[in-house]
């Protein structure tokens, strides 16, 4: 029992992270239908941000604010950042593509991932750096759930991916701007007839996909530690997959993908084997695919002839 | 691209469109080129290629015939994917999997893997049609999955095929004796082709063995691409749905373009195997999918001469950046062509140079006379380097911070110039174009490898920008 | 995209640029070197006529450096190459020559060192290599120099698979083999009453190679060892963690990213798991700083040594970090270049098979790593010396003498 909680929460505590990357991706496929390959790189920029003010704030050992200051401010820099770098690759690397095959955005994100990987690695060297949380908030904090205590930021992480995700349903559902999200991703053209500015909504939706990665980027660098400049390639790649397995284009299937994959890599090393870790959470979702071909609450593809 | 703006414009239709496309397609001054290569027929144009690439050899040493080597294993492995992505339209991005099956396949039976090696004349078939057989089985879940979901699913197939030859010895049924992969140490020593007594051993020859096989492989796709199997992928790629109601075996089709381009990875794979002396697990990564598709995509995806052309650009270009001095060269160069670009009118170009030039010395005095480091430091001592000595600043102290801000600034000023017009354009411009040669002077030029990506990364970006039908495709609306 | 001739027409004079970065750079690369093509990054003294060289004969040769500089271990190649052109500007100053440097990136690919060891060839200025950097890319490098010039020095500052040094020529090797670190590792566990090992390879070539021999050695020591594997591109080891069982006394980490292993440590500590890490000479960086665990090392810690203390204090004024990668390459530099100085003293010029003979023999008594450099004829160090350190409380690695 014991060691299934730990589990849990080690499932839990990854697949938030997984999500919030996968809501980006979803958003942007929802409004533009492209897969947007450079979001992992947007992620990264967010946890190196988020580290800048770490260090400008006298590291983790000698923080010369309160800890919680410390850590909003590194959410906002790191928010700041990546909506920065997220629209400014939608409007130079997306848009002149915006009419153009499915496939060519590919190779524009692709190019500028490149890019960005590049520059972090001109900008940061390729000396990985570490958030040295430990030192920020004790390991010994924490809550005790049954058996298990948790450690405090793993709850910070899992807490706020929560809230974030129940924000941004409430966004998209109840406000006008959500509404028009929601147009622009069920019928473009249908949307700018009816008078909806598509370009501000596109923006809109790479600055708070973009800002989600951001926060991804810090939550990681906060309870995992370690960030580089290529940390934006696997993650990507997760997202990608959490979002797709979830129904690409679709919120709550983002968010259910990440889970699922969260939970089935964190219950495959611990009950089955670590080695095979990828193989068997592959070999799942090539399931979950083939039962659900749309994803797991995704819509099927409605084909109007 | 024909068409002369995208807006659409009453009482202008298909044909008066087409007639209007054909006269723009011709204007301009770059126009007898392109007309002289639409006239010219395949068969010649083959010809002309073949025997460019064949004197490629004569001219060049050897260590450029082993990056034409890799060129050209990148053309084959393009027009395979270029069968799957470009003509029957399926997202296939297991692809590099097929490429790696192939490889490993030959590796096995062409090293000490296993106690017999075989003849070549027998491997190379098996594995052409071993790998045909396992992209048909692969094609079997796009009977339920379509697009993305289908991309998704071959690129866990993908993956998984690393994780598989990875960890080989360790899976349940293996013991360590039939460590047939090599695990994470790869199977190195693998022999090279044997044809009949005849070696393929030097750089040369694998050279012309894959320049052979590409030919074929060209008159092959473009006689299977004008025929009924051609039309129907081509079909299916426009419109499934319609394709199935015009009685086209969808399924089946799905499954030939699956196998075509899964046989010729797999035979491109066993030339690499061979060519490489080896394969690891890392030579069939993402990243080298990635390289695939920006082959297919960049040169124009479905056209057999624009994948040939997408290849070559995509593996040489990262060559042509390796040398820094060529670097530099192709910097400043890009420099002035991107100003001539945007700024057009003689009278503002002129204002513009003269901006920068004194721009750089006004920065030059001000900064030396408050702090005199800021002059000292060692260029690369290249060319242009020497020659914009004096001018732009060179630091000496504190040079790694103050380039990256300069950095993060000149990445800013690109993205201002972009969008701003007239005068603020040039405004812009100025210290934009000065950020630029500082960053160059005062770091790029000092780390080539990162540049290198840095520049590809942006020639990417900027290519798919000015044609986003790819060098050599050809426009067409996509039905979603 | 309204003005599209523009971009035509930009497009058009991007390729003409392409076109004259091609011719430009190898006219550049012409006039800068005299028997090199425009392959490499060859900075060859085109002025070393004119400066006063100490001996009457001028002594010109260039070193190249094959590396994963950029790629997934970017962070291995990027100190590397920082270490290889601070031991060739070091010497250069010291002994008044102007050895040239080329660089060539194999981004940790097999495919992109294999062509970069035929530019390598084809670049007659350069007399030896240092790199490349994993035991793949040695192989495909390998195969291409054994066929073209089998008397092409190339030394591999951290490749540590077992035997390959025999299957190359021109191959040495400045770090151990796993067939050393294992059984050292093995001694070291056992002699702290190790009963219960958990060993985690990260499914890297290095990983399983010295897991394997450590794994061998333990168990004929009757250690019980659970074996368990993770991919590299996992950062998330929580889960892992879990599985540690309680009575395990040791967890051991052959690792080559460091960072890694501390991320470990601290789930470790999270989850309340009290094993001793025990980590291989990958793990020997600042980045992994537990208290109480044990690190191997073939390098010493080379800041005790005077003559290293100011070597490594004239590195870190010019570049910002090192790691356990950097010694083993200023070392591998230095047996190049001391030899291509003793062919010139011997009144020859450089070429590769005389940089070759001198390179066989090679015998200093001392180096920045604290041993004694000098090849067996395979290639390995005769001498590999491995060092246990100690983590302290304060961060601080102290030798140990178990």
């Amino acid at each position: 029992m014991e060691f299934f909680l730990q589990q849990t929460v080690n499932g839990l505590t990854l697949g938030s992270v997984y999500a919030l990357l996968a809501l980006g991706y979803s958003m942007v496929y929802g409004v533009l239908k492209l897969l947007n390959f450079a979001h992992g790189e947007v992620y990264m920029f967010g946890a190196f941000a988020g580290y800048g003010v770490l260090t400008i704030l006298g590291g983790s050992s000698a923080l010369v604010v309160p800890v919680w200051l410390a850590i909003v401010l590194m959410f906002v820099a790191a928010m700041a950042t990546s909506s920065a770098i997220g629209v400014a690759l939608e409007r130079f690397a997306y848009r002149p593509l915006r009419n153009s095959t499915r496939i060519a955005p590919l190779i524009s994100a692709i190019g500028a991932s490149f890019f960005l990987q590049a520059s972090a690695l001109l900008l940061f060297t390729a000396n990985s750096r570490t958030y040295n949380t430990p030192q920020l908030i004790q390991i010994e904090t924490g809550i005790p759930f049954g058996p298990i205590r948790v450690w405090m930021v793993r709850l910070l992480v899992i807490a706020s991916a929560a809230l974030l995700m129940v924000l941004l349903t409430l966004w998209v559902n109840r406000t006008k701007t959500g509404k028009a999200v929601r147009a622009v991703s069920f019928d473009r053209e249908a949307a700018a007839m009816m008078g909806i500015d598509v370009d501000k909504v596109i923006v809109i939706v790479f600055l708070i996909g973009s800002a989600l990665a951001g926060i991804g980027g810090v939550m990681v660098g906060l309870v995992f530690g370690r960030i580089f400049h290529l940390m934006g390639f696997v993650a990507g790649l997760k997202a990608f997959t959490a979002a797709v397995v979830g129904g690409i284009g679709s919120i709550p299937g983002a968010m259910l993908g990440g889970l699922l994959i969260g939970f089935a890599e964190a219950y495959t090393t611990g009950y089955i084997s670590s080695t095979f870790q990828n193989l068997i959470v592959f070999g799942l979702l090539i399931l979950v695919l083939l039962v659900r071909p749309s994803g797991l609450l995704g819509r099927p593809e409605l084909v109007k002839v | 691209m024909t068409s002369p703006n995208d807006e659409v414009r009453i009482g202008v239709d298909q044909w008066v469109e087409q007639s209007e496309g054909r006269r723009v397609q011709y204007s301009g001054w770059t126009a007898p080129v392109r007309r002289l290569f639409d006239r010219l027929a395949p068969g010649p144009r083959l010809g002309l290629f073949l025997l460019a690439a064949a004197t490629y050899p004569f001219l060049v040493r050897a260590s450029d015939v082993r990056i034409g080597i890799a060129i050209l294993l990148l053309a084959m492995v393009a027009l395979g994917l270029n069968v799957v992505v470009g003509w029957a339209g399926l997202l296939d991005l297991g692809y590099v999997a097929f490429y790696g099956f192939g490889a490993y396949f030959y590796a096995i039976v062409a090293s000490d893997q296993l106690p017999a090696h075989w003849p070549t004349w027998i491997a190379i078939p098996v594995i052409v049609a071993a790998t045909a057989i396992l992209g048909a089985l692969l094609s079997l879940p796009s009977r339920r999955l379509a697009g993305d979901y289908l991309a998704i699913m071959t690129l866990f197939f993908a993956q998984i095929f690393v994780e598989l030859v990875r960890n080989f010895e360790r899976l349940p049924f293996v013991g360590d004796d039939l460590n047939l992969t090599g695990g994470p140490n790869g199977i190195p020593g693998v022999k090279p082709w044997d044809l009949f007594g005849f070696e393929i051993n030097t750089f040369t020859r694998q050279y012309y063995l894959a320049l052979i096989f590409l030919g074929l492989l060209i008159v092959g796709l473009h006689n299977l691409n004008s025929s009924r199997t051609g039309r129907a992928w081509r079909a299916l790629r426009e419109d499934t749905l319609a394709a199935e109601h015009m009685t086209t075996p969808v399924n089946r089709m799905k499954l030939l373009a699956f196998a075509v381009g899964a046989a010729i990875a797999g035979l491109t794979g066993a030339m690499f195997a061979a060519v490489q002396v080896g394969v690891f697990p890392n030579n069939f990564n993402l990243f080298i999918l990635i390289t695939m598709y920006a082959a297919v995509i960049l040169g124009g995806s479905g056209s057999i001469p624009g994948v040939v052309l997408g290849a070559i650009a995509i593996a040489y270009v990262p060559e042509l950046l390796r040398d820094p001095s060529k670097a530099g060269w192709l910097f400043y160069a890009g420099l002035v062509v991107v100003v001539f670009v945007l700024v057009r009118r003689w009278d503002r170009l002129a204002a513009t140079a003269g901006g920068v030039v004194a721009f750089g010395f006004l920065v030059r005095a001000v900064s030396s006379s408050i702090w005199d480091e800021s002059t000292m430091g060692e260029t690369n001592d290249t060319f242009f380097s020497r020659l914009v000595d004096g001018w732009v600043l060179i630091l000496d102290a504190q040079r790694d911070v103050i380039t990256n801000y300069a950095f993060v600034a000149a990445i800013a000023g690109v993205l201002l110039v972009a969008v701003s017009r007239g005068w603020w354009r040039i405004a812009a411009l100025i210290p934009t174009v000065y950020l630029g040669i500082l960053v160059w002077e005062n770091k790029l030029a000092f780390q080539p490898s990162v540049t290198r990506q840095l520049l590809f990364g942006a020639v990417l970006v900027v290519m798919m920008a000015v044609r986003p039908q790819g060098l050599l495709g050809t426009k067409r609306v996509e039905i979603t | 995209m309204r003005n599209k001739p523009i971009w035509r027409t930009m497009a058009v004079l991007l390729a003409l640029a392409l076109v004259a970065a091609a011719c430009g750079g190898d006219d550049s690369a012409d006039t800068t070197t005299t028997t090199s093509g425009p392959a490499a990054t060859t900075t060859t003294a085109a002025d070393a006529t004119t400066t006063t060289a100490a001996e009457p004969m001028v002594c010109e040769a260039t070193v190249g450096f094959m590396g994963p500089i950029t790629g997934p271990v970017a962070f291995i190649g990027e100190v590397q190459l920082n270490w290889f052109k601070y031991a060739v500007d070091t010497f250069n100053s010291d002994m008044g020559y102007d050895f040239g440097i080329a660089e060539f990136d194999t981004q940790f690919d097999a495919a992109q060192a294999s062509t970069l060891a035929a530019q390598v060839l084809d670049n007659s200025a350069i007399v030896g290599i240092v790199g490349p950097a994993g035991s793949d890319q040695v192989d495909a490098a390998g195969a291409v120099f054994e066929a073209g010039d089998p008397n092409l020095t190339f030394i591999s500052p951290s490749s540590t698979r077992v035997g390959i040094t025999a299957k190359y020529n021109g191959l040495f090797r400045t770090v151990g083999t796993d067939d050393d670190q294992g059984p050292t590792t093995a001694d070291l566990i056992i002699s702290q009453g190790g009963t219960k090992v958990f060993m985690i390879d990260d499914q890297s070539s290095y990983s399983t190679g010295l897991a394997d021999s450590t794994q061998a050695a333990l168990e004929a020591g009757n250690v019980e060892v659970i074996r368990e594997s993770v991919s590299q591109d996992i950062t998330d080891f929580s889960a892992l963690v879990s599985n540690i069982p309680d009575d395990a006394d040791f967890v051991y980490l052959p690792w080559q990213i460091a960072a890694n292993g501390q991320i470990l440590a601290n789930q470790m500590a999270e989850q309340g798991k009290d094993a001793v890490i025990v980590g291989s000479d990958g793990m020997d960086s600042d980045d992994f700083s537990t208290p109480g665990s044990f690190i191997l090392s073939f390098v010493a810690d080379i800041s005790a040594f005077p003559q290293s203390a100011d070597l490594l204090a004239g590195y870190l004024a010019q570049y910002p970090n090192t790691n356990t990668f950097g010694p083993p390459v200023f070392v591998a530099t230095q047996v190049i270049l001391e030899a291509i100085d003793r062919v010139c003293a011997a009144g020859e010029v450089p070429s590769r098979a005389s940089v070759l003979a001198e390179v066989r023999n090679t015998d200093l008594a001392d180096s920045i790593i604290g041993q004694p450099i000098s090849f067996t004829p395979e290639g390995n160090m005769v001498v590999s010396q491995w060092y246990v350190f100690q983590i302290q409380e304060d961060g601080s690695k102290v030798g140990f003498v178990g």
